[in-house]
């Protein structure tokens, strides 16, 4: 099998990118450690992909440097860098077999053909391919395509490994497949990993660490973990997975106020002054029977997905939409209905606090 | 809670990278990076760019500067085109242009939609049998429909008595030999738009309970409507800068094409001749600005979730389409037969025997089988610089990286030929050339400067088909390259040449048949020495050496034919050889 490679650490320092006096990308600063999974997470045009782009030397930053491991890589051409890329599209040779097309970097570089052959077979078998070396890739199920564009990125041993949202042309069960396979060949040779995405989902099932960017800076830095359960503002609460909002003004110390209500927090205040928003999961939220909460609400709505009830609860006197997640057994035993009435309470250690 | 602190991030490094370089002067980093490596392309391109100024935009320059000076070469403003005004030259042959081209517009883009519309929405069999006859006339000269109406309906035509006393020398010629030449441009064109109809919108056009009538005109139609008007424009251009057929059978009706010529070799006037190539270029300049105009308006409706229509098991409705084709059928047949026929005719119409006189052209004018031998040679030359240029050139623009106002000045020098008349060019040739001061006179009268005026002439279709082709390729095929320690070259030789074969083999032929059929461009550049076919079939024609001439143009055809049967042969071994790039084994 594949010796275990030296994955390369890259250091992001003050990069900007301008199209004009459009700011694409402004101060990123980001240090990626060796053998590291790293996804750049957030919706379209947010500049992750031209980040990706900036790190491969295919589009040039306007200001900035990139070390990868010693070298500073900040003006060189892509051909003097050490990487490999996969992109959306795959953009395999349709002309050639899925053999040449492996082979290809190798051939670059002027390996001796016999090794070359010795190392197009190892990545088949690395990839699970062994059985279509003749084909071409239109020959190949989009999911086999995926795999011969890994294979011919790692074919050279590069220091780093860039995904341009590789699975999104996927259908669901061979996305979710791959998912997996490809954080376990990842991890087994070591090679430093960026992957691009919009996909939360991958991005939390996948990463070390997620970048969760928009508007072309990075809103947070964090495991998936410490990005769910502690976002860094009201941005990423609300881009990674569902999120209440609740306006309120801040009273003294810890103490704000949400309609006619006053609630006490856990935590200190972002600022002072100003109005502050308050957030809370749909599955954070508390729901007792009637008569027993700090809140009363109407069902107004119940969406059966499966392993939840996503109910939709509006709380009457402070006028407020709430989206709770019950599991269908908690349900029963509240015996929700559309039009009943129910009672909430918000934990104070499950809210969290942004700046308006 | 940890709050995100944007500072944090920012903190680390903000003392590394105060540097001037990268800090102050982004733009300048940026230009580093960019040049490095880089130029190489930048100055292929830079060439290319002078390449085409030197072929198109100096001599249209020369030919502009002629229309505004005497004789003498002194600037005299615009009294050329006061006294061509005041010899009645624009009610004549500006006017006369105008209406002749207008209507064998509306004639023929009205044929080619019928006959679109049978090919595409109707089940009748043959249909690629049907195709083929019905872009034959693209491989004839145009010359050639010309001399076959002389023989159908001049002064000795076998169906004289059908135009009921009308002349065939004038309007009523020029129309008709226009129709058949242009028709297979605004087929294809047609044919494109139409090809790729979405099922659904018939679909759901039914559901909806429209008719087959409302159906036409609410989805067919509107479907069509950016080729009809891209066909019309063409059609329009293509008549009005027209030489071969006025010449042959437009009679005393004067109009521009034929002025020129008139100007120039007839009174050598040049400085006249420029004048009415001014007056030529703008109806020209005017539909090609139009049709760009229009083109970028469009925008593809046929998207990756579209179903392709199938036309439906309708009876009334083939016999609708067959009787939609059959008149422009029976009139391709009828041209390219009667020449046929009467190219063999011993002496028409005295001696009907058929025999092989006509085609010894070592006993006319015209340069006989030499002027055959100079176009083949021509063409060839023609067709193998031409694809290597346009070729090399579109890869430049579209496969490697370039500053985006050279791409932008390189797109409308490659376009620009599509605006300039082939008479227009050919005698702004002449100044630009043919000038003492021009280092490289040498060339004037050469075969080589006919191929450099028909790759010129030509350039502007090669070029769209070669970006097409090349844009359909995966964008990132350089990227994955470089990051795979390959240069472009290698990815061009490896992965894109042979992935454009059919597109490079389109091209090819493309040039070849028209180099072998064009007259306007080349008619006032041969030389002594370097007589061609199509002008030979002109001249013999104006020596009243007629069926000759029908010869010569049926031997040009026949070439062409010749040259299509070729290619189709090395696209049917190209798309079987490369039937495993494209679909899967399933």
């Amino acid at each position: 099998m594949s010796q275990k490679t030296q994955g390369s650490r890259l250091e992001i320092q003050g990069v900007d990118k301008f199209f004009g006096d459009f700011c694409a990308l402004k101060n990123i600063d980001l240090t990626i450690e060796p053998g590291e999974l790293v996804c750049f997470l957030g919706p379209s045009g947010c500049g992750k992909t031209t980040l990706l782009r900036i790190i491969a030397g295919l589009e040039c930053q306007s200001g900035g440097l990139l070390h990868q491991g010693d070298t500073d890589i900040s003006l060189k051409p892509p051909r003097d860098r050490d990487f490999g890329i996969v992109f959306q599209s795959y953009a395999l040779f349709p002309n050639m077999t899925v053999a040449d097309n492996i082979a290809y970097g190798l051939r670059s570089i002027g390996m001796p053909k016999a090794r070359v052959r010795s190392r197009v077979d190892e990545l088949l078998n690395l990839v699970g391919l062994e059985d279509h070396v003749r084909k071409y890739p239109a020959q190949l199920s989009g999911g086999q395509q995926q795999r011969v564009a890994l294979a011919r990125a790692l074919a050279p041993s590069p220091g780093l490994l860039l995904l341009d949202e590789p699975l999104s042309a996927l259908d669901a069960k061979v996305r979710h497949h791959l998912r997996s396979e490809i954080r376990n060949l990842q991890k087994q040779l070591g090679v430093t990993t960026i992957m691009v995405t919009h996909d939360q989902e991958e991005a939390l099932a996948m990463a070390d660490r997620v970048v969760v960017m928009n508007n072309g800076v990075i809103e947070q830095v964090g495991t998936p973990l410490e990005i769910y359960q502690q976002p860094a503002s009201a941005f990423v609460a609300s881009f990674i997975g569902a999120m209440n909002f609740i306006d309120s003004s801040p009273l003294n110390g810890q103490r704000v106020k949400v309609g006619n209500r006053e609630l006490e927090l856990v935590r200190p205040l972002p600022s002072a002054e100003g109005a502050v928003r308050l957030a809370i999961r749909p599955e954070d939220v508390h729901l007792l029977p009637c008569g027993d909460g700090e809140w009363e609400g109407e069902v107004r709505a119940l969406d059966y997905l499966g392993a939840f009830i996503r109910t939709h609860i509006r709380l009457n006197d402070v006028e407020l939409d709430l989206v709770v997640d019950v599991d269908p057994r908690s349900a029963r035993r509240l015996g929700l209905c559309v039009g009943g009435g129910i009672c909430l309470n918000l934990p104070s250690d499950a809210l969290h606090c942004f700046a308006a | 809670m940890p709050e995100y602190d944007p500072g944090k991030h920012s903190m680390i490094d903000s003392q590394v990278l105060s540097t001037p370089a990268t800090r102050n002067w982004p733009a300048l980093v940026e230009l580093r990076r960019k040049f490095a490596g880089r130029w190489v392309f930048s100055l292929l391109l830079v060439t290319g760019c002078a390449i085409l100024t030197l072929l198109v935009l100096a001599p249209l320059y020369t030919l502009l500067s002629k229309s505004v000076e005497n004789r003498a070469g002194e600037f005299v403003g615009l009294e050329n085109f006061a006294h061509y005004l005041s010899s009645g030259g624009i009610e004549s042959a500006f006017f006369n242009s105008l209406w002749v081209a207008g209507l064998s517009t509306l004639v023929v883009v009205f044929l080619a939609f019928m006959a679109a519309w049978a090919l595409t929405r109707t089940r009748l069999p043959f249909t690629g049998w049907i195709r083929g006859v019905l872009v034959l006339p693209i491989l004839a000269p145009s010359l050639l429909p010309a001399i076959s109406l002389v023989y159908l309906f001049g002064n000795q035509g076998v169906l004289k008595d059908w135009l009921f006393g009308a002349e065939i020398y004038g309007p009523i010629g020029i129309i008709m030999g226009s129709c058949f030449w242009t028709f297979p441009h605004a087929l294809m064109i047609l044919l494109t738009a139409m090809d790729n109809a979405d099922g659904r919108h018939y679909e759901a056009a039914t559901a909806l309970k429209a008719g087959p009538w409302r159906t036409f005109w609410t989805v067919t139609v509107p479907g069509a409507r950016y080729g009809l008007v891209s066909a019309a424009f063409v059609v329009f251009t293509l008549v009005i800068t027209d030489f071969g057929v006025p010449k042959v059978i437009g009679g005393q009706f004067d109009v521009l094409a034929t002025d020129i010529y008139k100007q120039v070799i007839g009174q050598q006037k040049f400085e006249m001749g420029a004048v009415v190539s001014v007056l030529l270029l703008l109806p020209a300049m005017l539909a090609f600005i139009a049709d760009r105009y229009v083109q970028r308006k469009q925008s593809a409706s046929f998207t990756a979730r579209s179903v392709p229509y199938k036309p439906s098991q309708d009876r009334k409705r083939d016999a609708v389409g067959a009787l939609m084709l059959t008149p422009t059928l029976v009139f391709i047949f009828a041209i390219i037969g009667m020449a046929i026929y009467a190219s063999f005719v011993t002496f028409w119409p005295y001696n009907l025997d058929l025999s092989l006189n006509n085609y010894q052209f070592g006993r006319m004018d015209g340069g006989g089988w030499g002027a055959y031998g100079n176009s083949l040679q021509m063409a060839l030359g023609t067709m193998v610089i031409g694809t290597i240029l346009v070729f090399f050139n579109a890869w430049l623009m579209e496969r490697t990286p370039q500053p985006r106002f050279l791409t932008g000045l390189f797109q409308f020098l490659s376009l620009l030929p599509l605006a300039v008349p082939g008479l227009v060019l050919g005698l702004s040739y002449i100044f630009f050339f043919n000038h003492p001061d021009n280092p490289i006179n040498g060339i004037y009268g050469t075969l080589f400067i006919l191929m450099l005026c028909t790759i010129t002439h030509f350039y502007a279709v090669s070029h769209l088909t070669a970006v097409t082709a090349l844009k359909q390729l995966d964008q990132e095929f350089e990227a994955v390259g470089e990051s795979l320690n390959a240069s472009r070259w290698r990815v061009l030789f490896t992965v894109t040449l042979p992935l454009c074969l059919p597109a490079i083999l389109d091209v090819a032929l493309y040039l070849f048949v028209n180099a072998m059929t064009t007259v306007s461009a080349v008619v006032f550049l041969y030389g002594h020495d370097s007589q061609l076919a199509s002008v030979a079939v002109l001249n013999m024609d104006e020596a009243g050496d007629i069926a000759p001439a029908a010869a010569m143009a049926i031997l040009i055809t026949a070439t062409c034919a010749v040259a299509k049967l070729i290619q189709g042969l090395l696209r049917f071994w190209v798309d079987r050889s490369t039937r495993p790039w494209r679909q899967g084994t399933e």
